[in-house]
């Protein structure tokens, strides 16, 4: 039974299980006893990567099919600090988990940079989790928010770009009406503020979004990166998103009242 | 019968039930589709069945009690008709037999609405309309059937006794109105227990599957899924048809009885007033069966064109019944041919006022459900306070409606003489007949709305493509607008049927009072008058019925009441039912964690039984308050106070069950708008606000506020079959 290594990124930890990715988000999200429930999203690492970061003799030793015949589902290498120590050159498929355990893979895609520049709205998954706007798009804000020169940084980062509408090009009279951002009146004076400043890559909007993952909102994909490497994974058209993935669409836009 | 166009009724009643035949076997014929769907279909027809199985139970138990009461009432105290036992099994047992045909028919045709849907959307629409159709036509071919054959056998079993032949006639038509009390009786078990059926399904549904889970709707991982179905079915198919049945044989009763009460002294044109409405009745359903054939549509048929397909069959059958009534009317030689006739339209009209005041007052496409939508980005706070304020506004334009058709009704069929009571009253009835006489198609279009909504349910679960998905979608969502409608059709068509019940019941009052030997009246002046030739006003004076009678006054307080208090328990009835619905799935998601892996099938036949039980228990005491009203208020308050409390009933039910139905509407209307993408769309602030008002307004649209229009009839039927006993026993 193959072996498989799983980055996850909420919550962040390294796990390898004897799972396939489908099932193994689907038993990441659901549970099987212990009835833990959430959204999810991680990689699949290249199963033969290995670094002296992670005790991965784990493996070979617990790694095993169970007594009863069943396969190990999951063993925790590391639950701290585990993006950062882990190559973007390793990462594999991204897989996106809804709260019922619908999971959806995307695959890495080529990344074109967009021609003029624009006001961008971004939700970060990992190492932190807060909503912020930038004027660089992905790769140069992905650089940005990894250089070690500026005093806050982080080693690595994994994020996705949210749709502003017609705040992207007028934020002080655009339509935001429909946009399911929480406090648009804040978003609004963020965006005026970047705007007008030439220097500064990304201001806060939000220190947490308690909404989960915005799947409806979310503008060409996934991306992750660092100073060195950077990675893209297209998010599906809502045509495709409709017509090839309902399942998964239908869940990924359940609400919850919690 | 000596009144040719007596003939209409029994023939159109026949017509009816043969195409009613046709369209069920034309639904039968078509293609079942996937095993797969054949299989979801199955689950959901069982767990109907179940329910309606332990319903008749229930009712068997109820009825065979109350039977005995009124036999021993009968022919025990001689309090009442001897017919009585007989009228209320009968109408029991038909209303029963009509919802009976259209579970059957509905739960098979939303299978087939879907495997229709997979070749071609105008396909899908003539299977849901027509087996809509087949319960539209077996209300009305059951309800005009059961009239004319106990008129024709109280017509042949009454001898004429020393008062004439017009005091017969009048006797033989409040004779057949107590069938009514059998039908209302009914449509309380079918209305109530059906709203609380699919309420807690659908809340119980939604609390744990969406909120808890992250399922979303018609998944078949979740337990209650099925039980949600069934409630469609249970809620708008049986509970609406049973609503409308009593609807329909009250108010042709009702009119009939007026009408005879009108001509009491002239016998020649008595038999024409009593004929009227029944004659009426057959036309509207000669109509509705050719308006169903009008209803088509093309493939690719936009929502506006879908609404107008349905809208032509109701429409041209509509406008035709105008025409039809006044040469049936002409051709009758009614007196006052023209006030009869604008007093079927002034109905008609009213009727339709009312239904688009409605769709109005719901819709997304309007004013006030965009307003609450706008409201949720506020919270759930506001979103409620938007909602209640609706509601509230939205009565005003139905109110006035009804206040305006009586009134115009009154004034055409009294020759504008509001002296003329017993001819006002009987323009009243008649003009609820209006409203009622294409009952065939409008309910077929109500019908339809969860055929449609379980199609869909079906192609989802079953995972049919996107482009069979569009197309339920489509047809799901004119179900919506046509469930909107329906509903302040059936608040509309109430008031007006519970209005010429009310008028109805001096008349009852009188028979009771020959029959137990009162034969004189002394009135407050010192006069006295014999008891057959009693107007309405002598009756009023005598009974002392007005405002400052404290016995009317309390009357009215009362009725007002138990409006409210009947409200206050369904509303908790759903909660307490759902409470259990949740218990049950999250013990499912507990005990088997394959169901939520999709590894292992739920239980769906206990969320089915469960809701059933919760239903059957929780909808006793409303029940029992409707029906003991009436007889405690009769035997301690008298006929004032009985009149008072009708009137406080209809006056303060009416206005309450437009606010609730129109209230929980807009809610869920607003929700809809938001996933549309408004105000944020799914997932947002207002999303949220808006799921919680939805969830609020479920048991106001679909339990509490449909109940209502029972509960005034029913209040109104049972004074009347309680009449005997109020003369004998009551103490004022």
């Amino acid at each position: 039974m193959a072996k498989h290594l799983y980055l996850s990124l909420i919550p962040e930890a390294l796990i390898a299980s004897m799972l396939e990715p489908e099932a193994f988000g689907s038993y990441y999200a659901v549970g099987m006893q212990a009835h833990v429930r959430g959204e999810a999203m991680f990689f699949e690492l290249d199963p033969d990567y290995r670094s002296d970061e992670f005790p991965f003799g784990l493996v070979d030793e617990r790694l095993v099919i169970q007594p009863n015949g069943a396969p190990k589902r999951s063993l925790y290498l590391s639950i701290h600090q585990v993006l950062s120590r882990i190559p973007v050159a390793a990462l594999g498929h991204l897989y996106l988990v809804t709260t019922d355990g619908r999971t959806l893979e995307l695959q890495r895609s080529e990344y074109t940079p967009e021609p003029r520049p624009r006001l961008h709205l971004y939700q970060e998954f990992c190492p932190i989790t807060p909503m912020v706007v930038s004027k660089l798009d992905p790769h140069d804000f992905s650089r940005a928010m990894t250089d070690p020169a500026n005093p806050i940084h982080v080693p690595r980062i994994v994020f996705s770009e949210l749709h502003l509408g017609e705040l992207a090009t007028d934020p002080l009279r655009g339509a935001a009406h429909d946009l399911p951002y929480s406090n648009i009146a804040h978003l609004r004076d963020v965006l005026v503020e970047m705007q007008g400043n030439e220097t500064k890559a990304a201001k806060l909007v939000l220190k947490q979004v308690k909404e989960g993952v915005l799947y409806r909102m979310v503008q060409g994909g996934f991306y992750v990166g660092d100073q060195t490497d950077f990675a893209f994974y297209r998010f599906p058209s809502r045509d495709e998103l409709e017509n090839e993935h309902r399942g998964w669409w239908r869940s990924a836009q359940v609400m919850s009242l919690e | 019968m000596n009144e040719p166009v007596f003939w209409i009724a029994p023939i159109a009643a026949l017509l009816a039930l043969a195409f009613a035949l046709v369209f069920y076997r034309g639904m039968v014929a078509q293609d079942e589709g996937t095993p797969k769907m054949i299989e979801i279909g199955d689950h959901v027809r069982r767990g109907a069945m179940a329910y309606l199985r332990q319903q008749y139970k229930v009712m068997g138990i109820a009825f065979a009690g109350l039977a005995v009461v009124f036999a021993i009432l009968a022919w025990g105290l001689n309090a009442q008709s001897d017919w009585l036992p007989f009228t209320f099994l009968a109408g029991g047992l038909f209303s029963a037999l009509a919802g009976f045909f259209g579970m059957q028919t509905a739960t098979r045709a939303s299978t087939r609405t879907a495997a229709a849907a997979r070749t071609s959307l105008p396909n899908a629409l003539k299977v849901a309309f027509r087996s809509g159709a087949v319960m539209g036509l077996v209300v009305v071919g059951l309800g005009l059937g059961n009239i004319v054959l106990w008129f024709a056998l109280a017509n042949a079993l009454i001898p004429e006794g020393n008062d004439g032949e017009g005091v017969r006639m009048v006797l033989i038509t409040t004779t057949v109105l107590t069938f009514g009390v059998g039908a209302s009786l009914q449509a309380m078990f079918a209305r109530v227990g059906g709203g609380i059926f699919t309420k807690a399904a659908d809340v119980g549904a939604d609390l744990v599957g969406k909120v808890e889970s992250g399922i979303p709707e018609d998944d078949p991982r979740n337990p209650a899924v099925i039980a949600d179905n069934v409630g469609d079915n249970v809620g708008d198919v049986a509970g609406m048809g049973a609503d409308l049945f009593e609807s329909y044989v009250g108010a042709i009763l009702a009119a009939s009885a007026l009408g005879a009460a009108a001509f009491v002294a002239e016998p020649a044109l008595q038999i024409k007033a009593v004929v009227a409405p029944m004659a009426i009745a057959g036309l509207g359903i000669l109509l509705s069966i050719a308006g169903v054939y009008l209803v088509s549509t093309k493939e690719g048929a936009t929502q506006k064109d879908l609404l107008a397909s349905l809208s032509r069959g109701v429409n041209v059958s509509s406008a035709l019944i105008v025409v039809a009534v006044a040469g049936l009317l002409w051709l009758l030689d009614v007196p006052n041919v023209w006030g009869m006739w604008g007093a079927v339209v002034a109905g008609l009209v009213t009727g339709i006022v009312v239904g688009r005041a409605t769709e109005y007052s719901t819709s997304a496409s309007y004013r006030p459900t965009q307003l609450i939508a706008n409201q949720a980005e506020g919270g759930p706070a506001t979103l409620v306070i938007a909602g209640v304020g609706v509601g509230m506004l939205s009565t005003s334009v139905p109110v006035l409606a009804v206040s305006a058709g009586t009134m115009l009704s009154f004034l055409f069929a009294s020759g504008f003489d509001l002296s003329q009571m017993n001819l006002g009253l009987y323009g009243v009835a008649i003009a609820a007949v209006g409203m009622l006489s294409t009952l065939g198609i409008t309910l077929a279009s109500d019908a339809y709305g969860p055929i449609a909504d379980n199609a869909g349910g079906n192609a989802e679960m079953s995972g049919l493509g996107s482009e069979v998905r569009a197309r339920t979608d489509a047809l799901d969502s004119l179900g919506n607008t046509t469930a909107a409608t329906g509903k302040g059709f059936a608040i509309g068509s109430a008031a007006l049927t519970a209005l010429a019940l009310i008028a109805s019941y001096l008349e009852v009052i009188r028979i009771e009072l020959v029959r137990t030997g009162e034969t004189v009246l002394e009135l407050d002046h010192g006069a006295t008058i014999t008891t057959a030739e009693a107007t309405l006003n002598d009756f009023i004076d005598y009974f002392n019925v007005n405002l400052l009678n404290p016995a009317v006054l309390v009357g009215v307080l009362l009725g007002a009441m138990v409006a409210f208090t009947f409200s206050g328990l369904t509303v908790q009835a759903v909660g307490r039912a759902a409470i259990l619905m949740v218990e049950e799935v999250r013990r499912q998601f507990r005990e088997d964690p394959g169901i939520l892996q999709g590894k292992s099938q739920p239980d769906y036949e206990r969320c089915v039984a469960i809701s059933t039980v919760g239903a059957q228990r929780e909808m006793i005491l409303p029940a029992v308050l409707s029906v003991a009203t009436p007889v405690v208020v009769g035997l301690l308050l008298g006929v004032a106070g009985v009149i008072g409390l009708l009137m406080g009933g209809l006056s303060a039910g009416f206005a309450l069950a437009i606010f609730l139905s129109n209230s929980g509407g807009a809610w869920d209307n607003a929700k809809k708008y938001i996933e549309e993408g408004h105000h944020g769309g799914k997932n947002s602030r207002a999303h949220r606000a808006a799921v919680i008002g939805d969830t609020v307004g479920d048991p106001f649209k679909d339990t509490s506020g449909p109940s209502l229009n029972i509960l005034i009839k029913l209040m109104s039927i049972v004074s009347i079959v309680m009449a005997g006993v109020t003369v004998s026993y009551g103490l004022l």
